[in-house]
């Protein structure tokens, strides 16, 4: 799929199907015992509820005409305390049903959450992070209303039509008959109208999707709007997304409210049939048509379609949330492509030797990164890699954790393919600092320990006194409880560095990857750095990738690399005498010098 | 102004729309008065009184007033939704207006999520409020105190007990108003707290798989979800003590009028038709009573969003623009900073900083990490402004010029690279957008981008993830300058642009930077020393104090901090000179 922006609606990739409604009916399932309860407590409260009028009618009938004022109050204390037993109902209901939902709810979640943690980094790129988001909170929730009150009011509304037909029919078969009518009427209407209720609700829900997307962006990008005065243009922007947004609501929305004057007028065609045929009947002498009979009727007529408008509530917020739906099953069943093997197994304690036999990549189709990279880096070593920018040096390292699958070759570490063991326990053995230091809101001692959880307070500090961040942490406000920000913009981006860089080390890995760990850190703070490092390396495989010379000339082994292909390999001063392209790169950095005759 | 008053104020807008909606809602609910009775009058007097001529008449009555009823009801359904929307729309507008001209120190404060949750679910509950809950209170309203009139025409008495229930129900309402807020502000808080999480988890996708977290990140996320489940759950706990009483006093209703209204009839007091009557009417005393609960909910859920936007958008910005600011078409570039000092909640970041530049030059600036550099910079966009001390540019304080005349004349490459997921081409010229790509590619080429650009699968339209994932971090830094370059500015501020660039992409950098410099007075921090050894004036930042300033020469001699970098960087030179220094050059 191609990569998404903001402002392009996302196209759907799967047809709407049943399919999906068993699915949620697969969520739903779990809870059919608690959900049979809730249904037959809130039957009998409407078969309650139903004799109300028959009872009251009886006050009128019968004890008003006999004067029997003990009656009248016997009977009233008697509804009083049905009334009491259908509130305490109401009560359960409200119980119930809302925890219903909100399991079910909180199970769709935590199902599209936890697949999302094993999407590849891919799936991240192509889109917009807001886009994500939405599904994961806002379209789940929308969920909410359908899943607690929809389903049980509808089941209950089920069988209370159910009771009314029974009724009817009981009254009167023919009259009935014309009463039901008016369903297939309905039903002609309601599959004339689904079709174009789906496309709209789809729209909807990709312009809800694009709006959160242009939010989330202009939130976190907005330094760079303000920097740049395009404050204006960015609202533009939004409005338009608004705006689209808006429509697409109003136009959703017009389709469903066509549902109800539908069902109201239809109602009233058969109750006006059940009039005049029922008279005509009448007249005619009929055998079972009374004057009680019609009186009956007209009665149940008007119950009659008051589930069936609940009901066609049920369907329309149904089509609303199908289209929420689909774009969450979407995601849950966005395939895995980096994962365990059946019989992987726990890859245990590594010493750190590192192979890239043949090792060949490309993130697409016939656009190759790596080229056959053969490599061996032993326990203990530090590997520096560089080359120019886009050389293919990140992604080297990305294969190391088994971010992405190869294409060809092997990728051994202690001579086990990685590809055999859980990536679990491969990556919790690596300490790796990105390119990009993120930091999560909170504490900077809670962004260290992420790198091991069990870490004590005083091994936290240990490692930031190592990377030399202990000294700007004590300086701020609170010290290590000081409490950043995402994307830590409290901090300066060599402060976020240097974080990320202790929340490395304190993984204790066996392999480390310093991916430009130290590019935005000054160069004494470096140098101090290196040395705490030195100790610390001893027993690790370290990667480094770094554009200050400086920062790698002591590695063990360095690699050039350029268009995926490991161009020159050998110690700094190997290359050096070399005089290839390293010797060139090196020695660009003194170019100036030159020209200044300064040394 | 508080949080309801600021409501109104959009309201106001579409009072025309709302009163005229709220006429068609009378109109219906006379209607849904008028049919029963029509259909009352077809059994008793057609089918029990066996007057069969009036039936016609009474059906194209029921038939013509339904379909009127429920077009009207379409009607005034769309305007209510229409207004909603249009409401929305300027609301949202106005809401993203004050969060896009906040100071950095805002969005320091406020997590990304929670700012969303505001546009978003918030904008949500005020939708439902305007669209459906407004005219909801309004139309049980209308039929309560249409049945209550009828009621009191046909028998005072009765309808005084039934005006009895009111201030049982209105007490109940009030206390359930009270009961439920902060429970609905909870709902808000925990919703707005999942909506962060999820929003990190996906930003941060990378650090979590990196450090195989993905089971803590699940655990983490089941307590936020929980969290906010039980939030709902505990809100359900409260509401549904009241709800169900609301639905009990209606139905009490109903018996407390066949019983008083039964026995006044057997006492001679009342006739037996106008009990009748009574009882025709009680539906619409009912119906409101049931809903009473539920429209206080909605209600409560109501205020407590708008409280929730209301507290976002009225923290007033510390960068305020100007009243008058000073509007220049294009500044010479002399830039100035006088005993500046800078401090944020007790901290000194900057310290007694003094310095002049003349337009045109180069300033390069290095220290250690947290030194206060970006912050120097910061204070020249007015990101922050100045404790004490005045920051000029061509001598007029930047506090007096106008915020984006003076944003417009310095373009910024951030040291935190942020691209926008839309084409290369849209990130360059983000400044401006309508120029053409030739002015891109002219920038790009000067970035040193141009040539990855091409490489790329679909050159400058191909389009890059947010925060410019898929490229690397030379390559987003590239992109980031040209973005800068292109806007043309006066002041050119490069934070530590190509630090994630390989030294001879940087080299090349550095002499398309000279070509057009000149025009430009440009700022440029680093750690190399080569990316600023060529500057007019260096600038030497410790803890926020400037400890050496000179050219490259002056410094070098000063043997202090720039002199030490210097060495740990190129204190080699001469081992290589002798082993290879006849390639230099």
């Amino acid at each position: 799929m191609a990569r998404n922006k903001y402002d392009v609606d996302e196209s759907l990739e799967t047809e709407f199907n049943l399919s999906h409604l068993k699915r949620l009916a697969g969520y739903i399932k779990p809870y059919g015992k608690e959900m049979f309860i809730i249904i037959l407590i809130m039957t009998v409260s409407s078969a309650l509820g139903m004799l109300t009028p028959v009872i009251l009618k009886d006050i009128l009938d019968v004890y008003i005409p006999n004067e029997d004022i003990r009656g009248i109050v016997l009977i009233g204390v008697g509804l009083l305390v049905i009334n009491f037993i259908i509130a305490l109902t109401t009560r359960i209901k409200i119980s119930a049903t809302t925890k219903l939902g909100q399991d079910i709810i909180h199970t769709i979640r935590s199902d599209i959450f936890n697949h999302l943690q094993k999407l590849p980094f891919s799936y991240y790129d192509d889109k917009p992070h807001g886009k994500i988001q939405v599904r994961v909170v806002n379209y789940v929730n929308a969920l909410s209303d359908l899943l607690s009150n929809g389903i049980v009011n509808t089941i209950t509304d089920l069988f209370s039509l159910f009771f009314i037909v029974a009724f009817m029919l009981y009254l009167n078969v023919r009259l009935s008959i014309i009463c039901l009518l008016g369903l297939p009427l309905l039903m002609i209407l309601i599959f004339i109208i689904k079709k174009k209720q789906r496309v709209a609700w789809q729209l909807q829900s990709n312009k809800s999707s694009n709006l959160n997307a242009c939010i989330a962006e202009s939130i976190n990008g907005v330094r760079v709007t303000q920097s740049f005065t395009r404050e204006e243009e960015s609202i533009e922007i939004f409005n338009n997304l608004s705006m689209e947004y808006s429509e697409s609501w109003l136009k959703a929305v017009k389709l469903n409210f066509f549902l109800w004057p539908a069902i109201n007028n239809i109602s009233i065609w058969t109750t006006a049939a059940v009039y005049v045929v029922g008279i005509a009947w009448l007249d005619k002498g009929l055998a079972g048509i009374t004057v009680g009979v019609l009186a009956g009727m007209s009665g149940y007529i008007g119950r009659f379609w008051a589930p069936i408008n609940t009901l066609a509530g049920f369907y329309n917020s149904l089509l609303t949330a199908i289209s929420y739906l689909e774009r969450i099953f979407e995601t849950i069943d966005e395939p895995v492509l980096v994962k365990d093997k059946e019989d992987a197994y726990d890859m245990g304690a590594i010493e750190g030797q590192v192979e890239f036999k043949d090792v060949s990549f490309s993130y697409e189709e016939g656009v190759p990164i790596l080229n056959k990279v053969n490599f061996k880096a032993n326990p203990g070593d530090t590997i520096a890699i560089v080359g120019p920018t886009g050389a293919g040096k990140t992604t080297i390292i990305n294969l190391i954790s088994r971010f992405y699958n190869l294409d060809s070759g092997q990728i051994t570490i202690d001579g086990i393919d990685i590809t055999d063991v859980k990536i679990a326990s491969l990556r919790s053995q690596m300490g790796v600092m990105l390119q990009d230091s993120f930091i999560f809101s909170g504490t900077i001692m809670d962004n260290i320990r992420y790198g091991n959880m069990t870490a004590s307070d005083e091994d936290v500090i240990r490692a930031a006194k190592t990377v030399r961040a202990h000294e700007f942490i004590i300086n701020l406000e609170n010290g290590y409880d000081t409490e950043v920000n995402e994307r830590g913009s409290r901090l300066s981006v060599g402060q976020r560095q240097l974080i990320s860089f202790a929340r490395a080390l304190l993984a204790d890995p066996k392999i480390l990857i310093l991916d430009e760990a130290t590019s935005s850190i000054d160069t004494e703070t470096e140098i101090l750095l290196q040395e705490g490092l030195k100790k610390l390396l001893v027993n690790r495989t370290s990667f480094i990738i770094a554009h200050r010379l400086s920062t790698i000339k002591n590695s063990t082994k360095i690699l050039y690399i350029d268009e995926g292909e490991i161009k020159e390999m050998g110690s700094h001063d190997e290359l050096i005498d070399k005089k290839g392209l390293y010797h060139d790169l090196y020695l660009s950095q003194y170019q100036f010098l030159e020209k200044d005759k300064i040394s | 102004m508080t949080a309801m008053q600021w409501f109104f104020s959009y309201l106001r807008n579409y009072r025309k729309q709302l009163i005229f909606a709220m006429v068609l809602v009378t109109f219906t609910c006379v209607c849904a008065i008028v049919n029963p009775q029509i259909s009352g009058i077809i059994v008793d007097d057609v089918i029990k009184g066996g007057n069969r001529e009036a039936l016609p008449r009474l059906i194209v009555i029921l038939i013509i007033s339904t379909l009127i009823r429920s077009i009207v009801k379409y009607c005034f359904l769309l305007i209510f939704e229409k207004s909603s929307q249009g409401l929305l729309y300027t609301m949202r507008d106005y809401v993203y207006r004050r969060i896009m001209r906040q100071d950095f120190n805002f969005y320091n404060n406020n997590r990304t999520g929670d700012l969303m949750s505001r546009q978003t679910g918030d904008m949500n509950a005020i939708r439902h409020f305007v669209a459906y809950t407004m005219h909801a209170i309004y139309e049980n309203a209308l039929l309560f105190i249409f049945a209550l009139v009828m009621i009191f025409v046909v028998d005072y008495r009765l309808a005084l007990c039934m005006i009895a229930v009111m201030p049982i129900s209105v007490y109940i309402t009030i206390k359930q108003l009270k009961a439920v807020k902060p429970a609905f502000h909870n709902i808000r808080e925990r919703f707005s707290s999942l909506n962060t999480f999820v929003q990190e988890n996906v930003s941060g996708n990378r650090v979590v798989k990196a450090f195989a977290k993905e089971d803590y990140e699940i655990s983490k996320f089941k307590k936020e979800n929980d969290a906010y489940r039980d939030s709902e759950l505990q809100a359900a706990q409260i509401w549904k003590k009241y709800v169900p009483v609301f639905d009990f006093l209606a139905s009490s209703l109903t018996v407390i009028l066949y019983l008083v209204g039964g026995i006044m009839v057997i006492k001679g007091s009342m006739t037996m038709g106008k009990l009748v009557m009574v009882s025709g009417y009680i539906w619409m005393l009912n119906m409101p009573l049931r809903q009473a609960g539920w429209l206080a909910n909605d209600y409560q859920r109501f205020v407590t969003s708008i409280e929730k936007i209301y507290a976002t958008i009225s923290v007033e910005p510390e960068i305020k623009n100007p009243e008058d600011g000073i509007v220049k078409k294009s500044f010479k570039g002399d830039v100035e900073f006088s005993n500046v000092s800078y401090k944020i909640s007790g901290e000194e970041i900057l310290k007694d900083i003094n310095f002049r530049v003349k337009a045109g030059q180069t300033v390069g600036i290095i220290g250690a990490t947290g030194s206060g550099k970006t912050t120097l910079m910061n204070l020249l966009c007015r990101f922050y402004d100045v404790t004490s001390g005045q920051v000029k540019l061509d001598g007029i304080d930047v506090r007096n010029i106008d915020l984006y005349n003076l944003r417009e004349n310095i373009g910024m490459a951030m040291q935190d690279v942020f691209l926008f997921s839309d084409t290369i081409e849209g990130n360059i010229a983000f400044g401006r957008p309508d120029c053409s790509i030739d002015k891109v590619i002219e920038v790009a080429k000067v970035a040193n981008a141009h040539d990855f650009i091409l490489d790329m699968p679909q050159g400058y339209d191909t389009i890059v993830g947010e925060r410019g994932v898929g490229l690397s971090g030379g390559q987003k830094q590239r992109i980031s300058l040209a973005r800068a370059l292109l806007k043309e500015p006066s002041i050119i501020i490069l934070d530590d642009t190509t630090s994630a660039v390989d030294m001879e992409t940087e080299a090349s950098i550095q002499e398309e930077l000279r070509m057009v410099d000149g025009k430009h007075t440009v700022f440029v921090i680093a750690h190399r020393i080569s990316s600023i050894m060529d500057a007019d004036l260096i600038l030497v930042i410790e803890d926020g104090r400037i400890i050496e300033s000179g050219n490259h020469q002056d410094l070098l001699e000063e043997k202090g901090y720039y002199h030490r970098v210097f060495y740990h960087q190129y204190g080699d030179f001469d081992q290589i000179s002798k082993n290879g220094g006849n390639s230099i050059g």
